[in-house]
C-alpha cells in the first residue's frame, strides 16, 4: 500500500504523523485480543476511527465485529490491548458520551417507548426534561411520533429497530457505534438510517457501523475497517481504496462483440469480455486517451468509464 | 447469650473504628463526594423505573387488592361470628311462674342472648310454630321444653346452647322451690361458681398466635412474590438484550442495586398498606388480633420482613443473572425457595403447637429462616430484645456478604448468554 493514500494495512508500518494527529481525536483501538477458549476471537487488532465520517466496521460473519465493539462499552472482557477516547482509556464516564445499538436489539418489550427513551436518556446524564424533549424529536426525526405511547413489544421489527436507533441518539453523543444497523432494514429504511448516520458525522460525531453485507453499505461509508478471523485486513477511505492499485476501464464499441482492438496493446490487459462490454486493466504507465482512440478506430464507442474497485473485492484480494 | 453481647461489643468497636478513619480520610471522601453522586441519581433512576414499572402492572394491583380482602375475612369473620346477637323466641305453653321467667331472662343474659318471650295458646300451636321458626324453644308448663329437632352434641350456637342453660336452670330452680329454700339460700346456690383451674404452662390461646400465624403467611408469600419478580425482572433484563445498553451507561452493581432496592421499596409499600388496613380493620370492628403480644408481632413482621427481603434478593438476584429461559428458572427457584419453605412450615407448626420447639429458637437465629421464626417466637414471649437485636445483627452481616458474592456472580454472569451458567464457572474466570 502507499504511504500517501493514508491507507494502514495490518501488520505493515508504523503510524504515520498525521494519523497519529486525528487519533487524538478519535477512538483508537491498540492491539486488542480476546480468547473464548480454543476461539481467537480478537488478535492484536488495532485501528482507528476518525471523527466527522461514516466510518463501515466490515468482515464477514464472525470476523469479531460485534466482539470489537463490546469491548468499547466494556462488556467483553478483553485479553490484551486497550481502547482509547480522544487519548484516555475509555472508562466509565466517556462510555455515559456514547451512543451503542447492540446486534441483538436491547429495549424493555413491555415498557411504554417514549418513557423507555427518557429513561435512558436520563442514564446518559441527560434532565429528565430534556431526555423526554429529545425523545419527542427523534421518534419525529425517525417517522414514529405517533408510537411514543405503544410499548416496545408491540411495534414492527423496522420501528423497534427505529426506536433502537434513537435510544443511541437521543444524549447526543460523541461516539456513535452500531452494530449491524441496517440488518433486516427495506431501502427506505436504510437510505433514513443512513442519512442520520451521515448528518451526525457532519455535526462533530464519530461515528461507526457494522456490516457483514461489504457492498451494501459501500456507498455510506467515507471510510472503512475491514477485519477477519480478528485481525484488521485492510483500512482507509472508502474512495482512495477503491480507485488505488490499477486502474479498470469498461469499454463498449457499437457492433463490436469480441474487442480485438483491445488485444496486443502495450500495458493493457482484457479482463474480460462480456455482452459487447470489455474491462480492461490499465499499468500505471499507460495513457486512458491512446486506449480511447484504439477503440473509436474500432467503431463509435458507447461507453467508456474507469471502474471502481468493490469493497467485496478489495476483501478478497487482501486476504488472498 | 454471651456470644450475642461480645458479638455486639465487637461489631460497635469496628464500627466506631472505621468512623474515625473516615473522618481522617475526609478530604478524599469529599474528592469522590460527586461521583457518588452521580452513582447515586443511576440509582436512584434505576429505583424509579422498577417501583414506577412495578406500581403499574396489573398482576401488582390485583395481589394486593387479594391479599387486602383475605385480611379483611380474616379479622371480620371471626367477629362477626363471636359477637352475633340475635334475639331467640321463647314460646310458654300453660303458666310460668314469675321466678321462673326471670330465670329465663337471666340465663339468657348470661349467655348475651336477648330472649322475647312468647304465649303459645296449646300445644299443637307451639308444635306449628316451631317447625315454621317463628320460635326457637316452647316451654310446656315449667315442665318440658319442646325443640323442633333434636340437639346435637357439637352444637355450640347461642339458640342450642341458650336451650341448654334455660333446661339446666329451670330444673335447678325448681329443684330449689322443691327443697323449700330461703330466696336467700337459692341466691348463694345459685351464685355457686366452678373453681379457677391455672396451668403451670401458658395457654395454647395466646393473644399473639393468630397474628404470628397470619405474620407468617404474609412474610411468606411476599418473600415469594417479589424475589421472583427479582428473578424475572435480571432475566428479562438478559434475555432481552436490554442489558447490553443499559451498561453501556451505568455499573452492573448500580443496576443490581437499583432493582434490588426498587422491588424491595414496592414490597415495603405494599406490606405497610396491608399491615395498616389491617390495624385499622382490627380498631373499627373490635378484634382481638391485636391484644397481648400481638403489636410486637406486627412490629417483628414488618422488620424480618424487610431483613428477610434484603437476604433472599441478592440470591434471587444472583440466579438470575445466570438464566436466559423461563425453563431453566425453575431448577434453579426451587432449591433457593427451599429454605424458605422449610422456615415457614416450622413457623406455623410452632404457632400452632403452643410453645415454642428447641428447634424453632435454633431456626431463629439463621438468617434464611429467621423472617419466619423470630415473629412467632416474639408472639410467645420467647426471646428478649437484645436476642431479637443479635438475630437482626446476624442477618444483617450475612446479607453483607451475600450482597458481595452476589453481585460478584450478576456482574459476571449477566452478559454471558447461550444457557444456564454454572456457579462454578462463574467463580472459575479471574476478575476483570
Amino acid at each position: 500500500m502507499q504511504r500517501s493514500l493514508h491507507i494502514h494495512v495490518a501488520d505493515s508500518r508504523p503510524l504515520t504523523a498525521d494519523i497519529l494527529s486525528a487519533m487524538a481525536n478519535s477512538l483508537h483501538v491498540e492491539g486488542i485480543s480476546r480468547r473464548f477458549g480454543t476461539l481467537t476471537a480478537l488478535d492484536n487488532l488495532s485501528f482507528s476511527v476518525p471523527t466527522g465520517q461514516v466510518v463501515g466496521f466490515l468482515g464477514p460473519n464472525g470476523a469479531g465485529k460485534t466482539t470489537t465493539m463490546r469491548a468499547i462499552f466494556g462488556l467483553t472482557d478483553l485479553d490484551a490491548g486497550t481502547i482509547t477516547w480522544k487519548g484516555s482509556v475509555v472508562g466509565q464516564a466517556e462510555r455515559r458520551r456514547f451512543g451503542y445499538m447492540p446486534e441483538e436489539r436491547g429495549l424493555y418489550p413491555g415498557m411504554l417507548v417514549g418513557e423507555q427513551l427518557q429513561y435512558l436518556g436520563q442514564l446518559h446524564g441527560m434532565g429528565a426534561s430534556d431526555a423526554a424533549a429529545a425523545s419527542t424529536s427523534w421518534l419525529e426525526r425517525l417517522g414514529i411520533a405517533d408510537r411514543a405511547d405503544s410499548k416496545v413489544e408491540a411495534l414492527s421489527h423496522g420501528n423497534q429497530q427505529r426506536v433502537q436507533m434513537a435510544a443511541a441518539l437521543l444524549h447526543g453523543p460523541e461516539l456513535l457505534v452500531l452494530d449491524e444497523p441496517l440488518a433486516g432494514l427495506d431501502p427506505s429504511g436504510i437510505d433514513d438510517i443512513g442519512e442520520v448516520l451521515t448528518e451526525q458525522a457532519r455535526s462533530g460525531c464519530c461515528v461507526i457501523f457494522s456490516s457483514h453485507q461489504l457492498d451494501q453499505v459501500e456507498d455510506l461509508c467515507e471510510t472503512v475497517v475491514i477485519i477477519d478471523k480478528g485481525r484488521l485486513v485492510v483500512t482507509g477511505e472508502v474512495d482512495e481504496l477503491a480507485t488505488s492499485g490499477p486502474r479498470r476501464l469498461v469499454v463498449r464499441v457499437e457492433g463490436d462483440r469480441t474487442a480485438s482492438w483491445a488485444e496486443g496493446v502495450a500495458g493493457v490487459s482484457v479482463s474480460e469480455v462480456k455482452g459487447g462490454e470489455v474491462r480492461l486493466v490499465l499499468d500505471a504507465g499507460v495513457d486512458s486517451d491512446g486506449v480511447l482512440q484504439l477503440a473509436r478506430s474500432a467503431g463509435r464507442v458507447t461507453e467508456f468509464v474507469f471502474e471502481r474497485r468493490r469493497l467485496s473485492e478489495l476483501f478478497r484480494e487482501a486476504v488472498k | 447469650m454471651r456470644i450475642v453481647v461480645i458479638a455486639l461489643l465487637v461489631i460497635v468497636v469496628v464500627a466506631v473504628r472505621i468512623y474515625r478513619r473516615r473522618r481522617r480520610r475526609s478530604n478524599i471522601a469529599r474528592r469522590i463526594h460527586a461521583r457518588s453522586n452521580a452513582i447515586r441519581s443511576d440509582v436512584g433512576l434505576v429505583v424509579a423505573r422498577e417501583v414506577r414499572e412495578r406500581f403499574r402492572g396489573r398482576i401488582f394491583k390485583i395481589g394486593t387488592l387479594f391479599i387486602l380482602v383475605v385480611v379483611a375475612a380474616a379479622i371480620v369473620i371471626p367477629v362477626l361470628h363471636s359477637g352475633k346477637v340475635k334475639t331467640q323466641e321463647v314460646g310458654i305453653v300453660g303458666t310460668l311462674s314469675a321466678s321462673l321467667r326471670s330465670t329465663i331472662t337471666s340465663t339468657a343474659a348470661s349467655a348475651d342472648v336477648t330472649v322475647h318471650v312468647v304465649t303459645e295458646s296449646s300445644v299443637e300451636t307451639a308444635k306449628s310454630d316451631l317447625a315454621s321458626g317463628r320460635i326457637n324453644a316452647a316451654i310446656l308448663n315449667g315442665r318440658e321444653i319442646l325443640v323442633n329437632s333434636p340437639l346435637s352434641p357439637s352444637d355450640n350456637s347461642a339458640g342450642t346452647q341458650l336451650v341448654r342453660a334455660v333446661a339446666e336452670n329451670l330444673g335447678i330452680a325448681e329443684a330449689f322451690q322443691a327443697a323449700h329454700l330461703s330466696p336467700s339460700q337459692s341466691e348463694v346456690l345459685k351464685a355457686a361458681k366452678a373453681l379457677p383451674i391455672t396451668s403451670v404452662k401458658p395457654g395454647k390461646g395466646s393473644p399473639g398466635k393468630a397474628t404470628s400465624i397470619i405474620g407468617s403467611i404474609l412474610i411468606f408469600i411476599m418473600l415469594s412474590q417479589y424475589n421472583t419478580w427479582i428473578l424475572m425482572g435480571v432475566m428479562e433484563e438478559k434475555s432481552s438484550r436490554v442489558i447490553e445498553v443499559l451498561l453501556s451507561a451505568v455499573r452492573p452493581i448500580q443496576l443490581l442495586t437499583g432493582k434490588v432496592l426498587g422491588i424491595g421499596l414496592v414490597a415495603l409499600t405494599q406490606a405497610s398498606v396491608i399491615v395498616a388496613f389491617a390495624l385499622i380493620l382490627s380498631k373499627a370492628v373490635g378484634s382481638s388480633l391485636l391484644h397481648g403480644t400481638a403489636p410486637l408481632v406486627v412490629v417483628s413482621t414488618l422488620v424480618w420482613l424487610v431483613l428477610g427481603y434484603a437476604f433472599y434478593s441478592w440470591l434471587y438476584a444472583a440466579a438470575g443473572s445466570m438464566v436466559e429461559r423461563q425453563d431453566q428458572v425453575q431448577s434453579l427457584a426451587l432449591p433457593l425457595s427451599l429454605p424458605m419453605i422449610f422456615g415457614y412450615i416450622m413457623a406455623l407448626t410452632g404457632a400452632s403447637s403452643g410453645s415454642p420447639s428447641a428447634l424453632l429458637k435454633v431456626l431463629g437465629y439463621l438468617p434464611p429462616t429467621a423472617p419466619f421464626a423470630m415473629p412467632v417466637l416474639v408472639g410467645f414471649k420467647a426471646v428478649t430484645w437484645w436476642e431479637f437485636l443479635g438475630s437482626a445483627m446476624i442477618s444483617v452481616i450475612c446479607t453483607i456478604g451475600i450482597a458481595r458474592a452476589a453481585a460478584t456472580v450478576y456482574r459476571r454472569a449477566i452478559l454471558r448468554t447461550g444457557g444456564r451458567i454454572r456457579l462454578r464457572e462463574v467463580f472459575r474466570r479471574t476478575a476483570r
